[in-house]
């Protein structure tokens, strides 16, 4: 295989609150390979967007500081670059998707003046040049009549539309990586699957990698290579996404498939829920954060913490995987 | 179109303000002001005497003959010739008025630039020392009297003890040099004291923005810093700014120069409300109440205009 793009290695991000310092993520390392969509998919707060938003050092600092670990991008660790080489890399290599897509763009000014703004400053393109691009941008990533619709404000357009120019302005400078944090949450059920659909086409006729950031699995299912599980800061469980679907190794990756309604069962049985509740981050247990709530707790699990081992072709975290035969 | 309609509905809704404020305020000068009466007429004046004076004056007609006489001058904006020096109130107010805008005008500007440049520069370096050190000096500059500016500021550049630079007091403004001669140390007072409000409410305007999602969005796509707080966050805290700045445009104009004009010896507008209230000089007060309310009128649909321009979601229906 080749290199990895990204890089993660026991990344740390701690917050400091009123009651007391937060782990948000608590050293987890995962690679990002050329071209590949990865999936991050977890419960809110379990520190799947503060990752995401730490690969392009955008932690909010206070209250928030990644206290350890690195972040290599092509070979080179971003943990520690300052704010001038953070910026130089933000937008151009790498290029992020927010979750709201209401308020991601700037309310005063049209659509086409954000989006040249970043093409030249990027492309050194003139200002003619620049909206002719931004107009064909726009046209990419599916908006109809894009040579009028360059000129309108955001809120002239609905939450779809602005979620695809925010896509269009992440694609304007052909960045090698996508960190797209729940970008079809915020829109309704139909606009999700087209949005979704076009930036799967998109990732694959850009040739970038994507980090996609989401609680979703049906999301992860039609647009991931690879997909990671994340639960109260760690990485629970990695595996190729049909590996994951068919054969989820981690108890908590398990509930989850078990909680997503299946379409044919028309039987209307209650669908299964994972019992009790996440852990407060300010009082973790001393084993592995998932007993509490574990129909396969052991006696080692409330005393240790299982680390990522390779199981099959997936990594678990896990000293009792589930078994599925094959 | 649009425009002209919504301005016109304005300035409808405007009248009962006017109103209001005309009403009480005359309701005061009418049964609690000064009494010209005796000061015209010096000692021992006859009834006969004091009756025609009084009838001369418009004492003696009722209340609301006067009132309504009122606004027949501010609708005609002609309000007769001042009781006590028998100047015109038009030719006062045009003598008086460019003065006080001449005077307070660098203040002013200066100020709110000032304070706008401060604040992006706290808020850019937010709980870190220049913000600590910016906002320091802010309640600093707030928690000085006026009064006690001017003085000093006067013994510093004014007086033969400090650098006897500024003349302490009058006006004159013939040519620039004069103008700057005269117009530098009240400028300095007025800076120094609206400085710290300023910055103070301008800080926490555009602190609140930069938590906005757009400029995180911004700041993803590379935006370097100083783009970022001007097209990202002052142009979108523009509509709190803009309000602020207009609408302390009308008691600057009429009544904010007054303690100004009065330690500088300059013949302002404020002076002469100043000394209109001190005799009961009810042609002039009655201009300068009703002109103030007529200027709020104005100032708040020159706001709601402005508003459109700085931000297109605004519409004028």
């Amino acid at each position: 295989m080749s290199a990895p793009l990204l890089s993660v290695r026991d990344l740390v991000i701690e917050f400091t609150t009123e009651q007391g310092v937060v782990r948000a993520v608590d050293g987890i390392s995962f690679d990002v390979f050329p071209n590949e969509t990865v999936g991050l998919v977890g419960e809110s707060g379990c520190g799947k967007t503060v990752t995401g938003l730490s690969i392009l050092g955008l932690v909010p600092r206070p209250p928030g500081r990644i206290a350890g670990g690195r972040i290599e991008f092509e070979g080179r660790d971003l943990v520690g670059l300052d704010e001038s080489e953070l910026r130089a890399i933000r937008g151009r290599d790498i290029a992020m998707i927010f979750q709201e897509p209401m308020t991601a763009l700037n309310p005063v000014f049209t659509v086409g003046s954000q989006m040249t703004d970043v093409l030249r400053r990027y492309k050194g393109l003139s200002r003619r040049q620049a909206r002719a691009a931004a107009i064909e941008l726009l046209a990419r990533v599916g908006i109809p009549a894009p040579d009028r619709r360059v000129d309108e404000y955001p809120h002239q357009l609905s939450g779809g539309m602005r979620q695809r120019v925010v896509i269009a302005m992440a694609l304007s400078c052909d960045p090698k990586l996508i960190v797209a944090d729940e970008p079809t949450t915020a829109l309704d059920v139909t606009t999700q699957a087209q949005v979704l659909e076009q930036l799967v086409r998109l990732q694959e006729e850009f040739r970038m990698a994507m980090i996609l950031v989401t609680h979703d699995l049906g999301v992860i299912a039609e647009a991931c290579d690879r997909a990671m599980v994340m639960y109260c800061g760690r990485i629970v469980e990695q595996a190729p996404i049909e590996e994951l679907f068919a054969r989820p190794r981690h108890p908590y990756s398990a509930g989850l498939l078990a909680s997503i309604p299946a379409r044919v069962d028309d039987e209307r049985r209650e669908l299964p829920v994972i019992p009790g509740m996440v852990p407060d981050l300010l009082h973790l247990p001393p084993g592995c954060r998932f007993a509490d709530r574990c129909g396969r707790r052991l006696a080692r699990c409330d005393v240790e913490q299982p680390g990522l081992a390779p199981a099959g072709e997936s990594r678990v975290a896990c000293f009792n995987p589930v078994e599925t035969p094959r | 179109m649009e425009m002209l309609q919504y301005s016109l509905r304005k300035l409808l809704a405007g009248i009962p303000l006017i109103l209001g404020v005309t009403l009480v305020s005359f309701l005061l000068m009418v049964y609690f002001g000064p009494d010209q009466t005796y000061t015209l007429l010096g000692k021992n004046p006859t009834p006969e005497q004091i009756a025609e004076v009084r009838a001369q004056l418009g004492y003696d007609q009722p209340f609301v003959t006067r009132y309504a006489g009122y606004l027949r001058e501010l609708a005609t904006l002609d309000f007769g010739s001042s009781h006590s020096t028998g100047e015109p109130v038009s030719a006062l107010l045009g003598r008086t008025a460019p003065v006080s805008l001449a005077l307070v005008a660098p203040g002013f500007v200066l100020g709110n630039v000032l304070a706008i440049l401060l604040a992006l520069l706290a808020a850019h370096h937010r709980s870190r020392w220049p913000d600590k050190a910016i906002m320091g000096l802010a309640v600093v500059g707030m928690s000085i009297s006026f009064l006690i500016v001017i003085v000093a500021f006067q013994i510093v550049f004014s007086s033969a003890s400090g650098l006897n630079m500024f003349p302490v007091r009058g006006w004159g403004a013939s040519s620039l040099r004069e103008y700057l001669h005269f117009v530098t140390v009240p400028t300095l007072a007025i800076v120094f004291v609206s400085l710290g409000y300023n910055t103070r409410f301008y800080r926490s305007v555009i602190v609140e923005e930069m938590t906005r999602d757009h400029v995180r969005t911004a700041r993803a796509f590379g935006t370097p810093p100083a783009r970022l707080m001007l097209r990202n966050v002052l142009a979108n805290c523009l509509i709190p700014i803009v309000t602020r700045i207009v609408f302390s445009i009308p008691l600057i104009a009429i009544s904010g120069s007054l303690i100004v004009e009065s330690y500088f010896g300059i013949p302002g507008i404020g002076k002469a409300t100043y000394d209109a209230i001190m005799v009961g000089d009810q042609p002039v007060l009655k201009a300068v109440v009703g002109l103030t309310a007529v200027l709020f009128v104005l100032a708040q649909l020159f706001v709601d205009i402005l508003y459109r321009a700085v931000d297109p979601r605004v519409s004028l229906q």
